[in-house]
């Protein structure tokens, strides 16, 4: 069987898909267009991590040395233990830049952001022009109007901006802009008349504010959240407007210039039905009264449209802006949980375990596409022998604080 | 000594502080209540005790990145200080006649904050502290200042400590430019290159500091660290929204003053004959967006 597709970004008339570690991209038919494998493991971090440590002990006086009465003892490469939690090497987060030029994506196995050229002449549309190293492991993406800049968050609560173009910056250069003391879980860089913002979010209900590129000038927090904050998304129209959601019974409508909540909208009622024995806390927190509960992973808007991805639910959610409030269209019924999704002009593609992947078209509905993707079921390239070995696709749940001390 | 002999002997210590803390605890929640209900009969006598400080000891360290479970309001607007400060409370319109405006992050044992007490009287002085034993010492350290003198011009209203984690939550408990001073002294160090991000000093926390600081507003470090010394120098001077102050101001100011000589961490590195180093940034205005 093959191993489902974890990320997708699309445009009208392309779709960029990741699988473990690798990177295809197809067209609307189907067919394969441009792949790209990593080749860089998790080895390799630390093999570079082993050479650093040597580089440095090599750089100490030998007179410190000699007092020490120590020889340069070569450092061994960590194997974890038994209970280590695995790691997987693979691409994490996928975005297209405004302009549809370039695609950027986010590896696990050496903290890196990629950047690739898409050239649809060529025989593979997807030309690695960056790869850049962070010091911890990058995990949300923004780009700049301007297609110039990628904003990124990592999993300490740092941000960096990097050009998309140009020379890599060495890694002890890199200076974040702003950060938490919290796992980042999505950056957002925005503007207000002209001026422009960046809003990061994480995991401790903080959406912060910042000036760009005056960074250090916080302009406030948005303070309403009860739990972690995973998507944060915008209108095309009135960018004033902020929709935010993660692992809260709600999701929240902002003015996220002028500091203020202007309604929530209130998901349990609805969701609950849906939810089953997946959705309650892990047995060790697991109490009597637990409540199931609810995950947003994604959202997309479309026109004054906000679709919204849960956690393991049969459904795809569809609100309407109007008058500063969101507003049900319909919750649409799915026989199977969506990974990702991503909008390509009135489609909206969706991967899953069941049918690798979705086509559905919005017209301020839903509905299904009778559409097989032959050539994506075809080419894809991790062959596994059972579920079992699938990465996890399903990750909400490790956001979500349950503190015991 | 046997080993199971000095497990006994630490546990029997243990146990003994238990009781003590527990005892205690009693007297929070009573002096809790009874702040709110002033026609109590006289408070039992161990409330006016001062708390002995060996049975709240903690281990120095905390990591600021672990969720531990704590309270913190979920906005500025949101916090409740009427609990920390019931004098300053206005019971009829239900607002706090003034807001908080000095935080001593990391308040340890409590020796700033009452120092600060008598200085400023008339100012609303907060401590933050992230062990909750310590917490609880200058807690009911508080409690029993404010029975001893009740009568008494300083009376110890004005000064309050929190259980929090200052570097993830501080803009929960502070609106912009609210606090006038922010004192960091003896943090901890965080020797370790890759615990850096741990410091309570860097360059993204410190435009937090920035929010949370009235323009002309007074950073206060003091540390037996001269690494972190420097380390904390190095990043306030490289953020664009502090201004270090120099010697002859640091002579006049009386909280330098305090600050060199009121603190238990400050006190003890006296006793060992160590260093203090002392650095101060005022808080520059925002530049034009």
């Amino acid at each position: 069987m093959k191993h489902p597709y974890q990320n997708i970004v699309s445009t009208s008339t392309h779709l960029f898909v990741s699988v473990q570690n690798h990177l295809q991209a197809f067209d609307v038919e189907g067919n394969l267009v441009g792949s790209w494998k990593d080749t860089i493991g998790h080895e390799d971090l630390l093999k570079k991590q082993q050479l650093e440590k040597i580089e440095k002990l090599n750089q100490e006086p030998e007179i410190k040395r000699a007092e020490n009465n120590k020889k340069v003892k070569i450092p061994k490469i960590p194997t974890p233990g038994p209970g280590a939690p695995t790691i997987y090497n693979y691409i994490r987060d996928l975005e297209l830049t405004h302009d549809n030029k370039y695609l950027i994506g986010i590896t696990d196995s050496d903290k890196s952001i990629i950047i690739f050229e898409i050239n649809l002449n060529e025989d593979n549309c997807l030309k690695l022009i960056k790869r850049q190293t962070f010091p911890k492991r990058p995990c949300s993406i923004s780009i700049a109007d301007d297609n110039s800049t990628v904003i990124i968050g990592d999993k300490f609560g740092d941000v960096y901006k990097i050009p998309i173009i140009g020379e890599n910056v060495p890694e002890k250069d890199l200076k974040p802009i702003l950060g938490h003391v919290s796992l980042l879980t999505d950056v957002l860089i925005t503007e207000h008349n002209g001026k422009q913002y960046i809003l990061s979010s994480d995991r401790d209900e903080h959406i912060k504010v910042s000036n760009y590129p005056i960074t250090y000038v916080v302009k406030h927090w948005l303070f309403g959240h009860d739990e972690f904050i995973s998507s944060m998304v915008q209108f095309d129209f009135d960018r004033e407007l902020l929709v935010t959601g993660g692992g809260d019974d709600y999701i929240y409508l902002w003015n996220w210039y002028g500091n203020k909540l202007l309604s929530k909208y209130p998901l349990r009622d609805l969701i609950e039905p849906l939810l089953d024995e997946s959705h309650l806390p892990p047995e060790r927190f697991l109490h009597e009264d637990s409540p199931k509960e609810i995950s947003v992973v994604k959202m997309i808007t479309m026109d004054k449209f906000v679709v919204v991805l849960f956690q393991k639910v049969n459904g795809l959610l569809v609100l309407e802006i109007k008058d500063e409030t969101l507003h049900l269209v319909e919750l649409f019924p799915l026989d199977y949980p969506l990974i990702d999704i991503s909008a390509g002009g009135d489609k909206i593609f969706g991967l899953s375990e069941d049918k690798i992947i979705t086509q559905f078209t919005f017209n301020g509905k839903l509905t299904i596409d009778d559409k097989e993707f032959k050539g994506m079921i075809e080419n894809n390239p991790c062959e596994v022998q059972s579920k079992e070995e699938f990465y996890p696709l399903y990750t909400m749940n490790t956001l979500r604080k349950r503190s015991e001390h | 000594m046997d080993k199971s002999l000095q497990k006994t002997e630490q546990e029997e210590i243990e146990s003994k502080r238990k009781v003590y803390r527990e005892a205690k605890e009693q007297t929070r929640k009573n002096a809790r209540r009874l702040r709110f209900d002033e026609s109590n009969p006289q408070p039992k006598k161990d409330s006016v005790d001062s708390p002995r400080k060996r049975f709240y000891r903690q281990r120095a360290h905390s990591n600021p990145f672990s969720d531990h479970r704590l309270d913190y309001p979920k906005s500025p607007e949101s916090m409740d200080w009427s609990k920390y400060y019931p004098q300053y409370h206005d019971k009829e319109s239900n607002n706090m006649l003034q807001d908080v405006e000095i935080a001593d992050i990391g308040c340890g044992y409590g020796g700033l904050l009452i120092n600060l007490s008598k200085e400023f009287p008339k100012t609303l002085c907060l401590g933050m502290e992230i062990r909750v034993q310590v917490t609880q010492y200058v807690e009911d350290r508080i409690i029993a200042l404010r029975e001893q003198n009740k009568s008494k011009d300083i009376n110890y209203q004005n000064i309050a400590v929190i259980r929090g984690n200052a570097m993830k939550f501080l803009p929960n408990f502070f609106k912009k430019s609210q606090l006038s001073k922010m004192f960091f002294c003896f943090p901890d160090p965080h020797f370790k290159q890759r615990k850096h991000k741990a410091r309570i000093i860097t360059n993204t926390l410190l435009s937090e500091y920035a929010y949370a600081l009235k323009v002309g507003g007074i950073i206060y470090t003091i540390t037996d660290v001269e690494d972190l010394h420097n380390w904390m120098v190095e990043h306030l001077t490289e953020h664009p929204l502090f201004e270090r102050l120099d010697k002859q101001w640091e002579d006049q100011d009386k909280c330098v003053e305090i600050m060199y000589n009121s603190t238990e961490e400050g006190q003890k590195v006296e006793r060992n004959k160590g260093d203090k180093f002392i650095a101060c940034f005022r808080r520059l205005p925002d530049p034009e967006i």
